[in-house]
């Protein structure tokens, strides 16, 4: 079996891991993101709900494909909490995606200030052996 | 029938960096002015004893532990946790059970015992109030829910950091006469907008403090009122409201959408407006909520905060005087005692009681508390009127 893997940091993650996570981080280390689709009412949720929050109804996961979008916000986190204060700083942004999604995650690559409106673009990166992750790139 | 209920008394702890106290002598220290004053622990019925985060002391059934220490352990209590808005939370649950007739006469004291961690063990706690699964792995820090506001605020609005670092400004000049106060010093405004970065756009001098402290007051139902006080402080309008859960998912990020609807909530049964209101203590976490707490209470309408910051309107002698206490900014923010410190101090500038007369709003007939949690997804709002 292999090892599990965690979401970026994954201090406590692994609280949140059930085996409806865990085929989010399945793909997520094929780099796909998932996102979730209402069986009952098709309402869809990024990130992923395993219940739907309007009707209460399971979902199913489906790959969301869009890549490119633009900073709806952002951070300069320079002092982090305990836990991330070797990576600081670092800059979370939120991005918004043409159909309205919005996933929030660090920018890795920014060698200038962050700029609200910029373009993002979504990837994925296997921190070391056990984290992986969505990020954005410039 | 709902029964009218007042504030009859309050007491403050000192607030800061209280190595010398924990949770149970802070409570002891906020109660003990109420006890002077006469109301001693057999006139009171139940209590409502609340902090926001078992995590700093690990102390589990806290409000037990304080019940007792302070002479109460055979009256009912409970604890009452809603992130920073656990205070007013533990005031709206007190004032419904008074409202409702089970109880005549309730202490409600919130109180919070920080500093027993480092700072960035108390901001891991605090990033933890982010959502576990989807937030708190990319180390969105306290301040970096609020600087996701601020960045967006300025571009929307295009504004300047100055103004955040004006309000600064304000609440230090405040806190500087405030002898409950953490941090009671002025700041310039080249210290204030050129402080040391924490969350970018937000600066050192953005952010509240990590506080010791508890504040307390006593409600007490209409008939039962004239046996405490002839000042009482009449609990007129009670709004609270909500806001999503993770930060990406809200419509806007230049207001706070919970905080809109609470504040709607609590004018319309108080039966007022805005323009009634002669002071407001605002859940100034950081600068910029203070500024969002303008637009979203009615004070200035959307985008237009900056105006009461640049013409000094929310000075105490202007047309808003807001946080002349300090605001958690200066004064400080111990999370469990916050709500119930704002209340403590519109009674007391009500009575004309504050410690320097360079702080003392005039006339106060109408006071309004403003308490947000987390980033918004708890907020209450109070309006007391002055009743003699």
């Amino acid at each position: 079996m292999a090892e599990q893997k965690e979401l970026y940091l994954g201090y406590t993650t692994d609280k949140a891991i059930t085996p409806w996570f865990q085929k989010f981080l399945e793909a997520l280390d094929q780099e796909k993101l998932l996102k979730s689709v209402c069986t009952k009412c098709n309402a869809e949720a990024l990130p992923p709900r395993q219940y739907c929050q309007k009707c209460l109804s399971e979902t199913e996961f489906a790959e969301f494909t869009e890549r490119e979008a633009i900073m709806h916000s952002y951070v300069v986190v320079d002092f982090a909490p305990e836990t991330l204060s070797s990576k600081a700083p670092y800059v979370v942004a939120i991005g918004e995606f043409p159909s309205g999604k919005r996933i929030t995650a660090h920018i890795t690559n920014l060698m200038s200030q962050p700029e609200v409106g910029m373009s993002l673009k979504l990837a994925f990166d296997k921190i070391d052996d056990k984290h992986i992750t969505y990020k954005w790139l410039v | 029938m709902v029964r009218k209920v007042a504030v009859v008394a309050g007491g403050h702890s000192k607030f800061g960096k209280r190595y010398d106290a924990t949770m149970r002598e802070l409570s002891a220290e906020a109660y003990k002015p109420i006890y002077d004053e006469g109301i001693t622990q057999d006139r009171i019925d139940a209590t409502v004893l609340s902090y926001a985060a078992s995590q700093f002391t690990g102390q589990g059934a806290g409000s037990a532990l304080i019940a007792d220490y302070i002479g109460l352990p055979d009256k009912p209590h409970l604890r009452v946790e809603s992130a920073c808005t656990t205070g007013t939370a533990s005031l709206r649950a007190a004032w419904g059970m008074v409202a409702a007739g089970l109880y005549d006469v309730m202490l409600v004291l919130g109180v919070e015992q920080m500093n027993r961690v480092s700072s960035a063990t108390a901001t891991e706690y605090m990033s933890r109030a982010g959502d576990m699964r989807w937030e708190y792995p990319y180390g969105i820090s306290f301040p970096a829910f609020y600087a996701l506001m601020a960045s967006r605020y300025m571009y929307e609005y295009n504004m300047p950091h100055d103004i955040l670092a004006k309000i600064a400004v304000k609440s230090h000049h405040y806190g500087a006469q405030n002898p409950k106060a953490h941090l009671p010093r002025e700041v310039s405004f080249e210290e204030a907008n050129n402080a040391v970065p924490i969350a970018r756009p937000l600066n050192l001098y953005d952010c509240s403090l990590i506080t010791d402290g508890a504040a307390a007051v006593v409600i007490a139902a209409e008939e039962r009122v004239s046996e405490f006080t002839d000042r009482p402080m009449w609990i007129r309008g009670i709004g609270a409201g909500a806001s999503e859960m993770k930060i990406q998912d809200r419509t806007t990020l230049t207001s706070i959408s919970g905080a809109k609807s609470a504040a709607k909530a609590a004018y319309k049964m108080a039966g007022l407006g805005p323009e009634d209101m002669n002071m407001a203590e605002v859940h100034d976490c950081f600068t910029i909520a203070e500024l969002i707490a303008y637009e979203d209470l009615g004070f200035a309408e959307p985008g237009k905060g900056r105006e009461i910051v640049e013409n000094k309107e929310n000075y105490h002698t202007g047309r808003i005087p807001v946080n002349c206490d300090g605001g958690l900014k200066s004064k400080g923010h111990p999370l469990g005692a916050t709500g119930v410190s704002m209340t403590y101090e519109i009674m007391k500038q009500m009575r004309g009681e504050a410690e320097n007369a360079s702080r003392q709003i005039k006339d106060v007939q109408y006071g309004l508390a403003h308490n947000v949690g987390q980033s918004g997804q708890f907020v209450n709002i109070f309006i007391f009127e002055r009743g003699w």
